[in-house]
């Protein structure tokens, strides 16, 4: 391969900018965020770090099991595209939102669709971030040296989960509403973490002011919070490699064109599954939310519905805390669990352990998110 | 103690009572004790004795509790024990029925009886200016007079549920005489066909008050008045009826059959809508009540067919929009706003409605058009976002028709990329 | 997201660079579809009014004298009424027809003046001097008793 000219080209724009920025800086930039899981060499010109970066055989990044990172990028690109689009219309006053957001869904051309984009992009973002958690679990992809980037998936997944909680109270419906209020009393059983996130919620009970504030969270801090954790991940992951699972063979891979074509070509099914759902399944309309009439049957969104459960089963002798207390501690130890398994290898068999107490903790949780659902019935 | 000694001599009486021959030869039952006032040191009034169930009315009444007693209106001495005693001069007996309204008003006229209770006094003066009060004074003995309406003994205040003037009974009473069934009659018997009562019942003024109990809606003393009955003048009807439908008479009068009426023949009020058996007034009356006086094919009758026609387009568009606004409902989607402007088009042709009255159908017109544009836009609009659902499924096919064709597009780039030798 | 580079520049042939931008065209369709959605999406909504929405309140026509004129607030377009004589009155917008500022009633000289390069315009709203040259719009003034409305 030639070396570039120093001399300023005319023949071809790249050359002119070439000479002008560091356009591999920028695309490594870029890549930085999952395209590439490979490190360029910003020394070289574009074009010739960009071939050579593509001749690269890769392991194998965008097929099971490491597609539901990439697809989590990819689903939280859409969420700030369509997010955007809609901060076009939407208004975060107790008065005004839910007219405008019955605005954007019946009168906006194409409002429907960019409204309907982003809640199912949400709703499939939690999912496989979650399955992604519990596929590092069974996968041993938390011990060293990738303890950094279980903590940053952990943390990922819970602050998605707040770009959630926050995203349903500005719809201003019933379910958004009081979903929202029982998740907060949920939150407020948590000792710490409880008043902080009131505090930076403004109080306790959703009014405009509250609103406003939520909004904040929803269209700045949290995205801003997921991107700079996205970015960790990444960074991370290139870092330390690619986690290979215990079978797979390290060696054979296929170039980096054809992994980013395979990249396109996944970003493309998962766009037309969204827009299926979309299409066919919208979310229906629902009236306007009324703060001084609480409906029936109104749960904390899925996620916290294990959360609820632990805090309404704590015993009437202990303070609501307690209960709090403790799901704070199941989370502290999920956050903690590379420096708690102790397990010399990655492999199933000699994490068996592990894997045991793994395997029992799902089923408690998906045992706690049924208890938590039907409490309501219950009652 | 007394009420002891009064027993016996109350049977005594009886039996002596009962070789009298007298107005009601029955054996007398033993009243309450005191009823005869013997307890309480007024004077002892006996004429129950031998009138108890005309006792017992009198005692239900408003007279008996503010001290009047039989002899009152009746004369006589209420404290004899005998018969002849009892019917000494002065004795007025039985009333004739002529002489019932001044008698009545001997009391009811006196102003300084009547205004400690704040009672009017000048019902009698009314009444000499009625129907009932103006043929009886010719000699007609067969109209109402005071206790027709108000009761014989048994007079109750009239805002005591139980009167026959109070308000909701004020039908059955004027329609003892003007049309309800004959007394007597089994429960459920029909009026008499083609009398006011039945008229009015069948009408919407009768439906509202008696079976709806609607008590805005008139009865036969909003429009007649009571003591001074009297059914309105010809070129007095509007101002009667104008008294709840103000605005329908504020236009009728800038109308031309006002002018035609004040200058001598015009319709008022009852020519179309009837008089007693009222209908509900509805735009179907320009068919039907235009063509009683006007030729067919005439200006007038073009003139009543067009706003009609105006009117019921406006309606029916109106309709058009409230059924678009039930299948958005239904998918559902949002549609307070849609219905807040459907109620401006409805506060339009509320508005043209009363109008048809002046005859004006410019006005009409413009208000007509009015509801239906914005009815119409409504409609179009809704239409609009549900025809866009059919859309979206069209969409997606396409889509996916393009998508797949992508997918083959990148397949085969990808094969070729497999195929270049790596690095 | 990124496409992918395909540097075909080894390869000659009218055919296969005929292919290759078909290739290209084909598929940035979808950033044109994208483009439309985006577009018709971002098209702000008409503001016009509904029926009903347009008539504003401008006081009375006893307590305007003859000659003079009021304010009227409305949002963005404030408006003057102006008593031109006994019984004529003319609502004229108050914003300058040169570079938009609102307009301030001068009465001793019964003009509308502009603060921003000293326009001028009269009572009826035409150019009397300064940088602006179209007329003032006139808007319809129905008067009902004595209360004067505005048609916007």
């Amino acid at each position: 391969m030639a070396p570039a000219d120093p001399t300023p080209a005319r023949r071809s724009l790249a050359a002119w900018l070439e000479t002008r920025f560091n356009l591999t800086e920028m695309l490594a930039f870029l890549s930085s965020f999952g395209v590439f899981p490979a490190e360029l060499d910003t020394t070289r010109p574009f074009r010739e770090a960009l071939r050579e970066a593509m001749r690269r055989p890769l392991p194998s990044y965008a097929r099971w099991p490491r597609v539901l990172g990439l697809l989590s990028f990819l689903l939280f690109l859409f969420l700030v595209t369509t997010g955007a689009l809609l901060a076009f219309y939407y208004q975060p006053t107790e008065s005004e939102a839910y007219r405008a957001g019955t605005a954007i869904v019946r009168d906006v051309t194409f409002g429907w669709f960019i409204h309907q984009m982003h809640r199912w992009s949400a709703r499939l973002l939690l999912v496989m971030l979650m399955v992604r958690l519990w596929r590092f679990f069974f996968q041993g992809t938390y011990k060293a040296p990738r303890e950094a980037v279980w903590m940053a998936a952990v943390v990922t997944f819970l602050a998605a989960t707040q770009a959630d909680l926050t995203g349903r109270l500005l719809t201003w419906t019933t379910t958004g509403y009081w979903t929202t209020v029982r998740a907060l009393e949920v939150i407020h059983a948590l000792p710490v973490l409880g008043p902080v996130l009131m505090f930076l919620a403004g109080g306790t009970t959703p009014d405009s002011l509250f609103l406003t504030r939520f909004y904040v969270l929803h269209i700045a801090m949290l995205p801003a919070m997921l991107l700079a954790l996205f970015y960790l991940h990444f960074n991370g992951v290139r870092r330390v490699g690619l986690s290979h699972a215990p079978s797979e063979s390290r060696a054979t891979g296929e170039t980096a064109r054809v992994q980013m074509i395979n990249m396109i070509i996944l970003a493309a099914l998962v766009f037309g599954g969204l827009v299926t759902l979309v299409t066919l399944a919208p979310t229906p309309f629902e009236p306007a939310a009324d703060p001084a009439l609480t409906p029936q049957g109104m749960r904390p969104p899925w996620y916290l519905l294990a959360p609820h459960a632990i805090i309404e089963m704590t015993p009437t002798m202990l303070p609501r805390w307690a209960g709090g207390l403790v799901v704070e501690a199941i989370l502290l130890l999920i956050l903690v669990l590379p420096f708690l398994d102790t397990s010399a290898g990655r492999g199933v068999r000699e994490r068996r352990v592990a894997v045991a107490i793994g395997i029992v903790i799902l089923a408690i949780w998906l045992f706690l998110t049924w208890q938590g659902y039907s409490l309501e019935v219950r009652r | 103690m007394r009420a002891a000694m009064l027993f016996p001599a109350a049977v005594a009486m009886a039996l002596a009572a009962a070789f009298v021959p007298c107005a009601a030869a029955e054996p007398v039952p033993a009243g309450p004790a005191g009823t005869d006032r013997a307890a309480s040191g007024a004077p002892r009034v006996l004429c129950g004795v031998c009138h108890p169930d005309v006792r017992v009315q009198f005692e239900q009444g408003v007279h008996s509790r503010e001290g009047f007693d039989c002899t009152s209106c009746h004369g006589g001495n209420a404290a004899a024990a005998t018969v002849e005693a009892a019917h000494r001069a002065p004795f007025r007996g039985t009333p004739k029925r002529r002489d019932i309204p001044a008698l009545c008003a001997s009391c009811h006229a006196d102003l300084a009886m009547m205004t400690p209770y704040n009672i009017p006094a000048d019902q009698y003066a009314l009444y000499l200016t009625s129907q009932h009060g103006r043929r009886l004074v010719k000699g007609d003995e067969s109209v109402a007079v005071c206790t027709d309406c108000h009761g014989v003994h048994e007079i109750r205040r009239e805002n005591d549920p139980k009167s026959s003037v109070f308000a909701r009974n004020v039908p059955d009473t004027c329609g003892r005489c003007h049309g309800a069934p004959p007394p007597g009659s089994p429960e459920g018997a029909p009026p008499v066909e083609g009398s006011p009562f039945a008229d009015y019942q069948a009408g919407i003024h009768g439906q509202a008050y008696l079976q709806q109990a609607n008590d805005s809606a008139p009865t036969c003393a909003s429009c007649h008045g009571s003591h001074g009955a009297t059914p309105p003048g010809v070129g007095d009807v509007d101002k009667v009826c104008g008294q709840c439908h103000a605005t329908a008479r504020g236009y009728y009068r800038d109308g031309p059959h006002a002018r035609a009426m004040r200058e001598g023949n015009g319709p008022e009020c009852a020519h179309c809508h009837g008089n007693h058996r009222i209908a509900r007034a509805d735009v179907a009356l320009l068919d039907t009540a235009c063509a009683a006086c006007h030729e067919p094919g005439s200006e007038m009758l073009k003139v009543a067919g067009g706003m009609k026609a105006l009117i019921v387009g406006a309606r029916e568009e109106i309709g058009h929009a409230h059924a678009a606004i039930d299948r958005a409902a239904a998918i559902p989607l949002y549609v307070e706003d849609y219905k807040a402007r459907l109620e401006e088009a409805h506060t339009a042709l509320v508005q043209a409605s009363p109008i048809v009255h002046a005859l004006d159908v410019g006005r009409v017109e413009q208000l007509a058009e009015r509801a239906r544009g914005i009815a119409k836009e409504v409609e179009s609009e809704i239409d609009g976002k549900l025809g866009e659902r059919w859309w979206r499924r069209v969409g997606l096919l396409l889509f996916w028709f393009y998508l797949g064709l992508t997918l083959a597009v990148l397949a085969v780039i990808r094969r070729r990329a497999r195929e270049e030798p790596g690095g | 997201m990124t496409d992918s580079e395909n540097p075909e520049t080894g390869r000659q042939g009218g055919r296969r660079t005929a292919i290759l931008w078909l290739t290209r065209g084909f598929l940035s369709l979808w950033a044109v579809g994208a483009t439309a959605l985006g577009i018709g999406f971002l098209r702000a909504p008409s503001r016009e009014k509904r029926p009903g929405e347009g008539l504003v309140d401008a006081g009375t026509v006893s307590s305007l004298p003859v000659g003079g004129a009021r304010f009227v607030r409305h949002g963005a377009r404030p408006l003057f009424v102006v008593r031109v004589s006994e019984t004529e009155v003319v609502a004229l917008s108050a914003i300058c027809t040169h570079l938009h500022c609102v307009l301030k009633w001068d009465d001793g000289g019964g003009r509308l003046l502009c603060p921003c390069h000293s326009g001028s315009f009269d009572r009826t709203g035409n150019v009397l001097a300064g940088p602006a040259t179209r007329p003032l719009p006139q808007y319809r003034v129905e008067i009902r008793d004595d209360a004067i409305f505005i048609r916007t």
